[in-house]
């Protein structure tokens, strides 16, 4: 991701641009000969940015720098390099460019931490755990089925990615304030000519179409569609780090901890879920500036104004490059979590007692009692049981004080029979085999793993 | 060597990466298929001698062979004759030797009538994640280009942006109506299979189509719409062609007119040499020499006989 936002990188997007505008003026008659086109071609890497600095400071114009730097090496071409164009066609396109690469590079991340968890959500498809309404214990559900709501988040997510990727217009070749003068001058006012090299542009930048109306710039408008993509995807992961976040508070499950990884510096017992919250950090950066992208679109008069230039050459790169480092931590952490099952059955043990109340009603009913005094006996017991624990009780004793009232009439052992965790996670586990069969499953076909090791986390 | 052809004096319809299509007047279209080529997605820089040709006189003489099965849209695919018809383009005859089609107009249903006759592409993909074909499930167990009996229809909505959408067939009568669509599925299952069968014993495998239809006043005039088959019509470009001696089920296929094209282009991207993205490497002369044999070879084995510049055959 770093690489694409590089200069190298939108440069050469620059100058294959200026190709792809020579090729297709070339094709429509202009007399461009072919050692220019040869020439373009064979230059369209090797570009000396100290020779473009060198221009800029001349002519305090960075295209008008890039211009000469590229006919500089291309001297056969020099006459027609950005022949009718405006800077917004190489700066707008090639940003359209590089964020529709940026979608399928974070698509590619997105499919890693989908590929992780996976494994894991089978993995611990039918480990109950405590689950949570107003941050209360409520019912149970699996440790696995909780990997599917992360996961299910991301998915979606890549469904308005492939939206966005799929119908993300180019801007073409609209000249100066959209109306392709220059361009109706140079074919003498053959309209079809200038339709004609719109559309070979955007074809053999293989983009589905281009704006059929333009300012000078794009609309900004594109900018925000891709942009609130990113910040989805940036949102998925906040919801998933607060949830690890909190797990690792419990104690039921904790983000990976290297042998010599120091928690901190002065409590040395630590071990702080520090990947999750810096994930948690960098997500709430990224949503800070989604509503730039719309901001900026709204205050752009007329034609186009230059507010928006110095504001989107940082809001993009970051948001994605942000977005990027988001999704690396986010794989690192699924592949690395570690779950406590001692930990999360005892608390699940202190519990679910009270969550059994329709279960242990049943027993009594069928042990020849009475609905509504069973009922009774259990609130009675419920409410001492959870004031023992409270003051200081080291466990749920609930069924022992059932047991012994002999109103309730069931044995200890036959309570602890109805009481068996998996018997309360409902379809959790058949929801995680269904889900990753039929949902995420069909997104890795045709997809291969990347090769070679993890990518190493830097951020 | 024809690229684009906007310097025809006539008023442009609908341009496409390959094919343009012109306004004559109110009844007729005319439809001229360039040498373009593209392959993974992007246009090549260099043009294909004969394909805009081939592609053009093999929908001819298809629609002429199954004259006896549908009515067609095709007035004529001679040039001479075209040019008779239509005299603005009498200084256009060279560049539209054999490449032009002059056809009557028609309301193009809004759907692509696909018929798959063996297991590939986006089917066999489908078929290896959940065991269905356009969400029907298919008998288990069936390889990659496994050949399919009876043929599958599976019908997409054209879509302006990026690749068609797969649709159902329930789908497909909301869009246009019972009648029509038992009408299209059964025209466009009649012609796939009659197709098969005579490339099949010229050796080649049409593993599948694309079909699209309009409705049109019958030519015999007594105001009754009939369905009509337009566009190109089992050509390599709007099916996949494979080479019959070669057919081996259980991985993918080599393409019958591309795979010169496609070897090339992937020993590129392995060398490191392309990045899959704009521009493409420079084909070299034998790639596209290759190619254009191939085009020329399945002219040749379709009809026997070789491509006459002229399309006058």
């Amino acid at each position: 991701m770093l690489e694409l936002w590089s200069p190298a990188t939108r440069h050469g997007l620059w100058r294959r641009l200026w190709l792809a505008l020579a090729e297709a003026q070339r094709e429509l008659g202009v007399a461009i000969p072919e050692e220019a086109i040869r020439q373009m071609r064979a230059n369209l890497d090797k570009i000396d940015f100290d020779a473009v600095a060198a221009y800029e400071k001349r002519f305090r114009h960075d295209v008008m720098a890039h211009v000469h730097a590229f006919g500089d090496v291309a001297p056969a071409a020099k006459p027609f390099i950005h022949l009718g164009a405006t800077r917004a066609y190489v700066t707008d396109n090639a940003d359209l460019i590089l964020m529709r690469r940026g979608l399928d590079l974070l698509r590619g991340r997105v499919l890693d931490v989908l590929r992780s968890l996976t494994a894991f959500a089978e993995q611990w498809r039918d480990q109950p755990t405590l689950g949570y309404t107003h941050l209360q214990p409520a019912q149970l559900t699996t440790v696995g089925k909780r990997a599917t709501l992360w996961m299910q988040d991301l998915v979606l997510d890549i469904a308005d990615i492939d939206y966005r990727r799929r119908t993300l217009p180019f801007r073409g070749v609209k000249g100066t304030t959209g109306t392709q003068a220059s361009f109706l001058e140079l074919f003498e006012g053959d309209h079809e000519k200038v339709r004609r090299l719109d559309q070979l542009v955007t074809e053999r930048v293989s983009f589905p179409a281009s704006l059929p109306v333009t300012g000078q710039t794009y609309t900004r408008k594109l900018d925000a569609f891709v942009l609130s993509v990113v910040a989805g995807v940036a949102a998925s992961a906040a919801k998933f780090s607060g949830d690890i976040r909190m797990l690792q508070s419990f104690g039921e499950i904790e983000e990976p901890f290297e042998s010599e990884q120091v928690g901190s510096s002065a409590m040395a017992y630590k071990r702080n879920p520090m990947r999750a919250e810096r994930i948690a950090s960098l997500a709430r950066f990224v949503n800070s500036l989604e509503g730039n992208a719309n901001q900026t679109h709204a205050v752009q008069y007329f034609e186009r104004t230059l507010d928006d230039s110095a504001n989107r050459r940082l809001v993009i790169p970051e948001m994605f490059l942000a977005t990027d480092a988001i999704l690396l931590l986010m794989a690192n952490i699924s592949r690395g979590l570690e779950v406590h099952p001692a930990v999360i059955g005892r608390r699940v043990a202190a519990e679910l007692p009270f969550m059994a109340t329709e279960q242990l009603i049943v027993r009594a009913v069928l042990a020849g009692g009475d609905r509504q005094v069973a009922h009774e006996t259990i609130r009675k017991h419920s409410l001492a049981a959870a004031r023992a624990l409270k003051d200081g009780a080291d466990s749920n004793d609930l069924l022992e004080r059932l047991s012994k009232d002999k109103s309730f009439g069931v044995k200890l052992k036959d309570l602890e029979g109805a009481i068996d965790p998996k018997r309360f996670v409902g379809r959790a586990p058949e929801q995680v085999d269904e889900f990753l069969r039929d949902v995420v499953t069909p997104l890795f076909a045709g997809e291969t793993a990347r090769p070679g090791r993890p990518d190493e986390l830097r951020v | 060597m024809l690229m684009q052809t906007s310097a025809l004096p006539l008023t442009p319809f609908r341009r496409g990466k390959v094919r343009d299509v012109y306004e004559v007047d109110a009844d007729r279209l005319l439809l001229v298929a360039t040498d373009r080529v593209s392959a993974f997605d992007v246009v090549m820089s260099e043009t294909i001698p004969h394909k805009g040709a081939v592609l053009t006189q093999i929908t001819a003489w298809w629609l002429r062979q199954l004259e006896d099965k549908v009515e067609h849209h095709m007035l004529s695919g001679n040039t001479a004759e075209i040019v008779r018809e239509v005299p603005q383009l009498r200084d256009h005859e060279q560049e539209l030797a054999g490449r032009a089609m002059l056809c009557r107009r028609s309301t193009v249903f809004p759907v692509e009538c696909v018929v798959r006759g063996y297991l590939s592409g986006s089917a066999w993909k489908e078929y290896r994640e959940r065991g269905t074909l356009a969400g029907e499930a298919l008998s288990k167990g069936l390889r990659e280009s496994d050949r399919l009996d009876p043929p599958i229809f599976s019908p997409a909505t054209k879509a302006d942006e990026g690749h068609d959408e797969n649709i159902t067939v329930d789908r497909m009568r909301t869009l246009i109506g019972d009648s029509w669509a038992g009408e299209l599925e059964r025209l466009s299952r009649e012609i796939y299979e009659a197709g098969r069968a005579i490339a099949a014993r010229r050796g080649i495998i049409i593993a599948d189509t694309k079909f699209e239809f309009g409705r049109a006043r019958s030519t015999g005039g007594e105001g009754v719409e009939k369905v009509i088959l337009v566009d190109e019509v089992l050509t390599p470009d709007s099916s996949r062609f494979w080479p019959a001696d070669s057919y081996e089920p259980g991985h993918g296929q080599p393409s019958f007119d591309k795979q010169p094209l496609r070897d090339y282009l992937d020993a590129e991207k392995r060398a490191g040499r392309w990045d899959g993205n704009y521009p493409p490497p420079r084909l070299p002369k034998d790639v596209i020499e290759a190619t254009s044999e191939r085009y020329l070879d399945i002219f040749r084995r379709l009809t026997g006989h070789s491509l006459d510049p002229n399309g006058s055959h």
